[in-house]
């Protein structure tokens, strides 16, 4: 007997009793559902947040140095490790760039009749930003842009000698450009930055396409000064700096390297060197510990479908006692009737497997709406692994029926009612 | 697998028990030292009363039963030496089964029913329908091939079940109170067919409880409480089952 033989003999017994089929994998549908949705949300949401960390870029090592002194009259006198960090940085081959990157706070921008003091950051209750958003402000050298995965799409970058000639200049992100001009275009144009005016040189080109999830800050809306300006913007002396790397595989190498630098700089060790790929590592380790969790819920939610079919597997062996000892007698072997069962055990659980993707399928979507703000499909592996799994738990949980039938005795089976 | 030595009887049962609850005080010897040969082209009743063992003998014959003790050899081959795959194909190719109650698979219609042992043997799919077809057009029910067996009478079931039996072409054909559940008429149809098939070259073991139906077959083998107590050849008396009939009390 061939394999098609047996799937539409496996058809029709499941079609025969449509309604007692249904019931039946109502258990593996659920469970697959619940897999479907739980493995893909968590997915999508790891893919959003590799997104969020390759729009800042890869192969980018922080360094942070703590190192502050003040004199008698309370001056910041701190040394300024920028010009020995990228000298040097810039003696080792695998650096692409190297840069201050401080936050400045307490900065006012304004334009025509836009400004800070009127903006806050608000999120509704669905996490979406209400209004507009404060970009946010930072310091770096002409190779900040390089070091944030940045491009350029209108006027020039930030300049060496911005730095050294101390000019009042700045670089706007896609978002924060949209923010004060609109469509207008930004360079040429002087901004009021704490009642001075600074000189918009470039714009630069939106890092991620979707900014509008309040969660996180948005990476576009941004405005860049040039590091030497930091003091009399109110910042303090640049003690963050950005090195990025040619090649993201030498970060543990460059790391090091930065590190035995900064120790004989330094005085007591007082600086931290970390790449965001140790953040990244963290959170997908947390992410995958809550994914655990609930797919083991799901799994179990499986396992109790899966009995449900080798119940209900066990009670048409008993009621088609008769039917398979007349299979019997006329030439049916074990093998075949085991290959029935299991086929048609297999099969309802593969159909369950499909309305479960189905609906799997629309769990992730709305959950993704709902939690993430993302679209988020099931990926063809993860439809892929849900149906086998329905399947395997098919041949799984009928094979004990399958072989109880194969071991009827043929007499036997004929004489059942 | 029957090694066709064609020295061999074809059917060989050598002191043959079927005991069940052996050693109980309730032991049942349905088959009591039965031996027993059949040839080729045969047409053997076997009778007797119920419980007297004789569809434990049909069985043990069949393949579908294996006795307690003794030998039964099928074709000079040991049927105990053979596997249930071997057991399988047996049953499968050279046993056609007729039984009282049809057991044809009501799930199923009448040309899948018939189509069924084909299936089992691996005879792809158009070969299977145009044998099926024969079949069913010998036993003249070549209209309903796609009835389920519940739409039909009792009658044409019983049809359905012999076109099954002989859709394989098997060398025996087997039948265990194939009229029981027929009136006279139609039983009297199914044992023509049955001498037919004898006639070309099959052979056939009825079992029955009937003595007017046992008196349409060549040879007798009469079972009382497990042993064989008469075993001759006959002349046919084809009238012997409407006699009886008319008689009336004894249904075919």
């Amino acid at each position: 007997m061939n394999l098609w033989q047996a799937v539409k003999m496996a058809w029709k017994s499941i079609w025969g009793k449509k309604g007692r089929s249904a019931l039946t994998i109502l258990g593996i549908f659920i469970g697959i559902a619940a897999v479907m949705t739980i493995v893909s949300v968590m997915d999508g949401y790891k893919r959003a947040m590799t997104a969020q960390y390759s729009a800042m870029g890869t192969g980018i090592i922080n360094v942070t140095i703590y190192d502050w002194s003040y004199d008698e009259q309370g001056n910041d006198v701190s040394k300024d490790y920028f010009p020995d960090l990228r000298a040097f940085c810039n003696s080792l081959k695998e650096v692409q760039g190297v840069s201050p990157q401080g936050r400045l706070y307490n900065v006012t921008v304004s334009y025509s009749t836009k400004s800070t003091a009127n903006m806050r950051r608000q999120l509704d209750d669905n996490g979406n930003l209400i209004g507009e958003a404060p970009p946010d402000m930072y310091y770096g050298s002409d190779q900040y842009s390089r070091c944030n995965n940045l491009t350029l799409v209108r006027g020039r970058d930030l300049a060496a000698l911005d730095m050294s000639k101390y000019n009042q200049v700045c670089t706007l992100g896609a978002d924060a450009a949209k923010l004060f001009f609109g469509t207008t275009n930004p360079v040429g144009k002087n901004l009021m930055v704490n009642g001075t005016a600074y000189r918009v040189v470039g714009v630069y080109a939106p890092r991620l396409e979707d900014n509008n999830t309040g969660y996180n800050s948005n990476l576009d809306n941004i405005i860049i000064f040039p590091y030497t300006d930091q003091r009399m913007l109110g910042g303090e002396k640049p003690n963050e700096f950005v090195v990025k790397l040619r090649d993201s595989n030498k970060l543990k190498e460059v790391k090091a390297r930065i590190n035995g630098f900064l120790k004989g700089v330094v005085p007591n060790e007082n600086f931290y060197v970390y790449s965001n790929d140790q953040w990244q590592q963290a959170e997908e380790a947390a992410l995958g510990m809550v994914g655990g969790v609930l797919a083991g819920i799901a799994a179990i939610s499986l396992l109790v479908g899966g009995i449900g079919i080798m119940n209900i597997m066990l009670v048409t062996v008993t009621e088609r006692t008769r039917e398979i000892g007349i299979r019997r007698a006329i030439g049916a072997q074990r093998a075949s009737i085991v290959a029935q069962f299991l086929i048609e055990a297999a099969m309802l659980c593969g159909f369950g497997g499909l309305v479960g993707i189905a609906v799997g399928t629309g769990g992730s979507l709305i959950l993704g709406q709902i939690l993430f703000k993302m679209t988020i499909y099931p990926s063809f592996p993860v439809t892929l692994g849900a149906f086998s799994l329905s399947v395997a738990i098919g041949i799984l949980f009928g094979s004990y029926p399958a072989a109880k039938a194969s071991r009827l005795q043929p007499v036997e089976a004929l004489r059942a009612e | 697998m029957i090694r066709g030595d064609s020295m061999a009887h074809l059917v060989e049962l050598l002191d043959v028990y079927k005991i069940y609850g052996e050693g109980l005080e309730s032991e049942v010897r349905a088959l009591d030292g039965v031996s027993l040969t059949i040839e080729r082209g045969e047409f053997v009743a076997v009778v007797g009363q119920s419980g007297s063992g004789k569809s434990t003998m049909m069985n043990v014959l069949g393949c579908l039963d294996v006795p307690t003790r003794g030998e039964y050899l099928l074709d000079g081959t040991d049927v105990r030496e053979l596997s249930d795959r071997q057991l399988s194909r047996i049953r499968n190719k050279q046993i056609g089964f007729i039984f009282q109650q049809y057991n044809l698979i009501q799930s199923l219609t009448v040309l899948e029913n018939v189509e069924l042992p084909l299936i089992y043997q691996g005879i792809d799919p158009i070969d299977r329908r145009d044998m099926a077809l024969e079949a069913l057009e010998r036993v003249g029910l070549s209209e309903r091939i796609k009835h389920h067996p519940t739409e039909m009478s009792g009658g044409q079931q019983q049809r359905v079940a012999i076109a099954r039996a002989i859709a394989t072409r098997p060398p025996i054909i087997m039948a265990d109170e194939p009229t029981g559940a027929l009136d006279s008429h139609t039983g009297l149809e199914v044992l023509a067919f049955l001498r037919e098939l004898n006639n070309e070259g099959s052979t056939v073991i009825l079992i029955t409880h009937d003595n007017g139906i046992a008196a349409t077959a060549r040879r007798v083998v009469r079972l009382t409480d497990g042993k064989i107590v008469e075993d001759h050849p006959q002349d046919v008396d084809w009238y012997a089952p409407v006699q009886r009939a008319k008689k009336g009390g004894m249904d075919l």
